[in-house]
């Protein structure tokens, strides 16, 4: 029993035993094979009930009839007929009852054979007295429940009768054995992996788990789902200890396990350190996190474990990502070096860490994408699933930051649309991994930017319901629902609701929080303020070298100006904006950019150039561009065309005036959607203004009677439309 | 008249119960009405089915279902002891046997009540006392309680403040107890000698131990930690004695299986003294000790996996056995694992805060992980609770020395070579030269040439720094002859003054107070 120092706790191997409940699935069993002539449907429903039943824990015979019942009313009696029989007889369990067995309904080999075998076996190593406690408790289950079932004298059964009711109730939670335990853990492993809503509830969960460690403390499995499950609740206490439980527990194993003596040994020690330093990382505790990293590296490398240290590799480079720093060397070298030793999917995830990483610092966008591609032809080969979705959120993620959100929609359709390759367990497929989330919520923002606010909240819902607010990637979802709710509540001129939202964003990411601060407080014409953190903002932008978030800054910045009239003054800082969103290809940002400057341009009394560089970048604003954007562009284009009317000779005079009333109404489509009531009072006032110069009286008024409801309507009417792109 | 009553059938079922034939005895018991009958009718169902419960261990269906065998007349007993007890009728050792029932139950909180009640109704019985030590687990419970005022209180008081780890108001409890009549008590030179080992203080409790030896030669109890204290001082012979002695006494015994593993131990013959660990395990497999020497055992034999077993099941069996932790994080320091052990190391020290050792231990753990600010804090704070083994001190400073913090190192240094004097015992410490020799080089830095040939003509007392002494005192004099002054002005005043931030020794120190300290 005890070798090397080490107690073997399964002497037999047995990991099954016969309780009085497998009896009773044997008894359905055999009844099922005996019983020739049986309705296909119901045959049916009882060999899909078979599968539970027989991994499930142990049911009272009540319950476990009430299911038989529910399947197939007729097979009830002859059960308990057989069940009963088994009780007067010498122990159902004879050979021959297995011999009998039709074979053609269930063989040996198989898995009904293989449980009817393992359970004959486990009886027949029985010793007496096991034997007569079989029988004993075989008598108590069927009496407990139903005492008519047996016609048997009981004089020993008094002892049973005198039982608090209270007592019981725990006792129907029976203890599991070794087989059923690692059924459980496999199921409830499985769905916290793929689909946590359905696994059970984290308190619930560890109870159980704990009742499995009491009767069994050498059951190490247990620790570890332990540990998952208290990550889960971000509880570091426990899963610390859990997790170091459980490879404790697994040190033992490992040296007797595939792996040859001292080999396994020290290998589960290596990963024991590094899955200790993800535990730390996942809690952000960096620096401990670095510490048990090196730890990991120091000893895999004593030992010359390359895949190990490739696992390490991969590690430092995530952990130098999430402090911030520089890692792009150290995945250049884990990706070379697990290209090296045949490591595919540590090779995949650096290359899509670089491609994450290229795409921030501005690489060319042709060789980005085609990195992308090259490893998905791989992945596809090699069915990484996991990988191809990483690759599919990121290319989306690529062309929305690009500002081409057609193809972003189109790659982020494709993921949600794409049956997962990975076998489906538990009729469980995994849909809560990151990539899921970052494309439903770029799906979201898209969504939100065609002012679909009722798609946007459905897509919200199921975010809600997929990932839990408790869960890892929930963040995400919570700052872009943020985010869509600022961003709508800032266009419709609601303020006092944008400014909640400012709180929890920078609760969440304080770059953006910082932001959107000052873009409230622009809009509330606290310019001084405004302008402080936008320049607090830029620092940290050129720290961090976030690219796109300088850019707004540097175009919120020359918003300021322009409200201090002081259009001269943003010209250079939007020049450099337009350099910086050209050289990061960022096309959304540099048609915003471009806007901006023709603006500028305008107001400067320019108004040809201006046009001009409207007519340019109109064309790809209404393509990719969100309504807002559309509209604004149109609303500016009409004022240019209104400016150089007002210069041009009489005769183009009214064709100019005319052509920019068609450009209002086309803004005004936009606009309307997006229900942006300030900016309609805007186009209604030029509108009136340029009927009254045409001289259409009746159109006139009419867009008069709208504009002045409007104003009414809006709190304050300080004439914006002057310094408002 | 219901004791005479029953008398015959009480004196009968007694006999049953001393062969042990405990069914026989509740059977012939069963109608009895006298508190007594009453008792041992139903202690004897208890045992039956705890002894029971043993057999079926031995053949269970399967290995799983080894945690799953109960003892089935436990709820029986539970109904029909808690019937009486709401109608009030229970004694204080019905009481007893409630509560024992209750805490096997893992009613715990229930078992609580009713081992106080049964310590109200029948004070003197200390069976409900050491039933409610083990419930207690600490302080603030044990003084929400409400116990019999009792001179046996006093005694319970004691054993708790041990188990708790209270010892200096456990010895005090033990002091008044023994001015108070109880002298002679081998219980009480037991208990106290238990609480100086637990202390560390080796020589009072060995010489407490010697003494109970020659008050009670045949005891057996106990005598598992005075091994433990022989074996720390590595007193072969009277270990070896003692193991003779306790062997003829009784060897299925748990305590001399540890004596025994202990002595081989001790005579580096780990693969036979794991063995009688195991012995003692089989003996009593939730021998707690055993587990932990065991694991200790495994550890000399460079059986780390065997070793982290061991322990483990020792926190099993106690999570606040601070060893076993200790072990745990021993065993995975020498795997070269420092950053994983760390974590062991603060279970320990979390459950001895006072102990030097643990932060010794951590410290090292810190230092290998190159967090020197954290090392510092550990060994300093070692020092300051009292360090057993005296290297805090010394680590610190050659931190100090390692990180250029030279007055430190010189501050940490002084105080060390004070604490080795003065604590009067000539221990083997290699280390003073290493401190004198860094004391000395550093006086001549400083230019103080007085003190700085004291140092090095201490040095000359030890072999390995002599040379060096000699060398230091060939500089000196040249220096002298030169005659550049001796700089006693405040040029080097950190290391008579306070020195700055944490790490401030309460104690100052002039230099000439290293002449008082001549060995």
């Amino acid at each position: 029993m005890m070798t090397n120092g080490v107690v073997h706790a399964n002497i037999f191997g047995i990991k099954d035993w016969v309780t009085p409940y497998k009896i009773a699935v044997l008894a359905l069993l055999h009844e099922m094979s005996t019983t020739k002539p049986m309705a296909l449907l119901d045959r049916r429903r009882l060999n899909k009930l078979i599968l539970p039943l027989q991994q499930g824990p142990d049911l009272t015979l009540e319950q476990f009839l009430k299911i038989v019942e529910e399947c197939c009313l007729r097979m009830v009696n002859a059960v308990k007929h057989r069940y009963a029989s088994s009780l007067n007889k010498e122990l159902f369990f004879k050979k021959n009852f297995i011999l009998k067995t039709p074979e053609p309904l269930i063989t040996f080999s198989l898995f009904l054979g293989l449980f009817m075998r393992q359970m004959l076996l486990a009886y027949n190593k029985l010793s007496f007295s096991q034997v007569y406690k079989l029988y004993k408790s075989l008598q108590q289950y069927c009496h407990r429940v139903q005492p008519e079932l047996s016609a048997l004298p009981t004089e020993d059964m008094e002892l049973t009768s005198n039982e608090d009711p209270s007592a019981e109730s725990d006792e129907s939670q029976g203890p599991l054995s070794q087989k059923q335990a690692e059924y459980f853990l496999a199921r409830q492993a499985y769905l916290l992996k793929n689909d946590e809503n359905k696994a059970m509830s984290p308190a619930k969960l560890q109870d159980e788990l704990n009742n499995i460690l009491k009767f069994n403390p050498d059951f190490a499995e247990a620790h570890y789902l332990s540990y998952l499950n208290s990550i889960r609740v971000q509880d570091i206490y426990i899963s610390t200890h859990s997790l170091l439980h459980y490879f404790d527990r697994l040190i033992l194993s490992g040296g007797e396990g595939k792996s040859n003596g001292d080999e396994g040994y020290g290998r589960s020690l290596r990963y024991a350190v590094l899955n200790l330093a993800t535990l730390h990382c996942r809690f952000g505790h960096y620096q401990q996190a670095d510490l048990a990293l090196q730890e990991a590296i120091r000893i895999a490398q004593e030992a010359n474990d390359h895949v190990c240290l490739q696992h390490c590799l991969s590690w430092l480079y995530t952990l130098e990502q999430m402090k911030g720093s520089d890692s792009v060397v150290l995945t250049e070298d884990s990706v070379k070096i697990a290209a090296h030793f045949c490591l595919p999917y540590l090779a995949s995830l650096g290359i899509q860490s670089l491609v994450q990483q290229g795409a921030k610092q501005g690489m060319p966008a042709n060789k980005l994408l085609d990195a992308l591609r090259g490893t998905d032809i791989m992945h596809w080969k090699q069915s990484l699933s996991e990988l191809i979705e990483i690759s599919l959120a990121q290319t989306t993620s690529i062309w929305r930051m690009y500002g081409k959100s057609t193809m972003a929609r189109q790659q982020a359709q494709l993921l949600l649309n794409m049956n997962s390759l990975e076998p489906v367990n538990f009729s469980v497929q995994q849909n809560n991994t990151e990539a899921f989330a970052v494309a439903l919520c770029h799906l979201a923002e898209l969504h939100a930017e065609q002012g679909l606010y009722a798609v946007v909240s459905d897509i919200m819902k199921h975010l809600k319901q997929q990932f839990p607010p408790h869960t890892q990637h929930a963040k995400l979802w919570m700052l872009c629902d943020l985010k869509i709710q600022f961003e709508k509540a800032m266009n419709d001129g609601k303020y006092h609701l944008a400014e909640p939202h400012v709180t929890a964003i920078s609760a969440l990411n304080s770059t953006e929080g910082l932001y959107r601060k000052a873009q409230l407080l622009k809009a509330l014409n606290q310019t001084t303020e405004a302008s402080q953190i936008l320049q607090q903002l830029q620092q940290q932008c050129e720290k961090s070298k976030d690219i796109e978030m300088t850019i707004r800054v540097m175009l919120a910045s020359a918003e300021l100006h322009w409200d201090s009239s002081g259009f001269a003054t943003a010209l250079p800082l939007l020049l450099q904006a337009l350099a910086l969103s050209r050289q990061h290809n960022l096309q959304s940002l540099t048609s915003e950019t471009l806007l901006h400057l023709a603006f500028t341009q305008l107001m400067l009394g320019i108004p040809e150039q201006a046009l001009v560089l409207v007519q340019d970048v109109l064309e790809s604003v209404l393509a990719h561009g969100s309504l807002i954007d559309k509209g604004r562009a149109l609303l500016l284009a009409a004022r240019c065309q209104m400016a150089l009317a007002g210069a041009a000779a009489q005769e183009h005079r009214l064709t100019a005036l005319e052509q920019a009333v068609h450009t209002l109404d086309e803004a005004a489509v936009y606009f309307s959607q997006l229900d942006c009531k300030e900016r309609m009072r805007d186009i209604h006032y030029l509108q009136a203004r340029l009927h009254h110069t045409l001289g259409n009286i009746s159109q006139r008024n009419k867009c008069s009677m709208l504009f002045r409801l409007l104003d009414q309507e809006l709190p304050s009417s300080g004439m914006t439309v002057v310094s408002h792109l | 008249m219901c004791d005479a009553r029953d008398l015959d059938a009480l004196c009968l079922a007694k006999s049953y119960f001393d062969l042990k034939e405990y069914d026989r005895a509740a059977y012939f018991l069963r109608g009895c009405r006298s508190q007594k009958a009453y008792f041992l009718y139903m202690y004897s169902r208890y045992l039956s089915g705890e002894k029971k419960k043993d057999d079926e261990t031995v053949d269970s269906l399967g290995p799983l279902e080894k945690g799953q065998v109960r003892n089935e007349a436990l709820r029986e007993l539970r109904v029909e002891l808690s019937k009486k007890h709401s109608a009030g009728e229970l004694d204080g050792f019905a009481l007893y046997l409630y509560g024992v029932v209750l805490r096997k139950l893992d009613l715990l909180k229930e078992a609580v009540e009713i081992f106080v009640a049964a310590t109200h109704a029948l004070p003197l019985h200390w069976g409900s006392w050491l039933e409610l030590c083990n419930l207690i687990t600490n302080i603030e419970m044990l003084k929400s309680l409400s116990l019999p005022e009792c001179w046996v209180r006093d005694f319970f008081m004691a054993h708790m403040f041990t188990e708790l780890q209270m010892i200096k108001e456990a010895l005090q409890k033990y002091q008044s107890l023994m001015e108070a009549g109880f002298a002679k008590s081998t219980y009480i030179i037991s208990q106290i000698a238990v609480a100086y080992h637990n202390i560390r203080d080796i020589d009072q409790a060995l010489y407490l131990f010697n003494e109970l030896r020659e008050q009670d030669p045949f005891r057996i109890e106990n005598m598992d930690t005075f091994s433990n204290l022989l074996y720390v001082r590595s007193m072969k012979p009277e270990l070896s004695y003692l193991a003779h002695n306790l062997v003829e006494i009784d060897k299925y015994r748990v305590e001399t299986c540890c004596v025994i593993g202990n002595y081989y131990s001790l005579r580096s013959q780990h693969e036979k003294a794991a063995l009688y660990f195991q012995r003692a395990l089989k003996l009593n497999p939730r021998c707690l000790g055993a587990w932990t020497l065991m694991g200790h055992e495994y550890m000399e034999m460079k059986n780390t996996s065997a070793a982290i077993q061991a322990y483990r099941h020792a926190i099993e069996v106690n999570k606040r056995d601070y060893r076993a932790w200790y072990g745990l994080g021993q065993t995975y320091e020498i795997l070269k694992m420092p950053f994983y052990s760390l974590y062991y190391y603060r279970k320990a020290h979390q459950l001895r805060p006072n102990d030097s050792r643990m932060l010794v231990a951590l410290g090292e753990c810190y230092e290998k992980l190159s967090q020197q600010v954290e090392a510092k804090k550990c060994y300093w704070r070692a020092y300051s609770v009292g360090d057993v083994e005296r290297m805090a001190l010394l680590k610190l400073a050659k931190l100090h020395e390692q990180l250029n913090e030279f007055d430190d190192a010189a501050q940490c240094y002084i105080i060390y070579i004070q604490d080795i004097f003065s604590c009067g015992e000539q221990l083997e410490h290699a280390e003073v030269s290493t401190a004198l020799r860094y004391l000395g080089q550093y006086y001549f830095k400083n230019k103080l040439y007085d003190e700085a040939s004291l140092c090095a003509q201490r040095c000359c007392d030890y072999n390995d720094a002599r040379e060096e002494g000699k060398a230091l005192l060939r500089q000196i004099s040249a220096v002298r002859e030169q005659g550049e002054p001796s700089s006693t002005d405040l040029s080097v005043p950190c290391v008579f003054n306070p020195l700055s931030n944490n790490t401030t020794p309460v104690r100052r120190v002039s230099p000439l107070d290293l002449s008082s300290v001549t060995p």
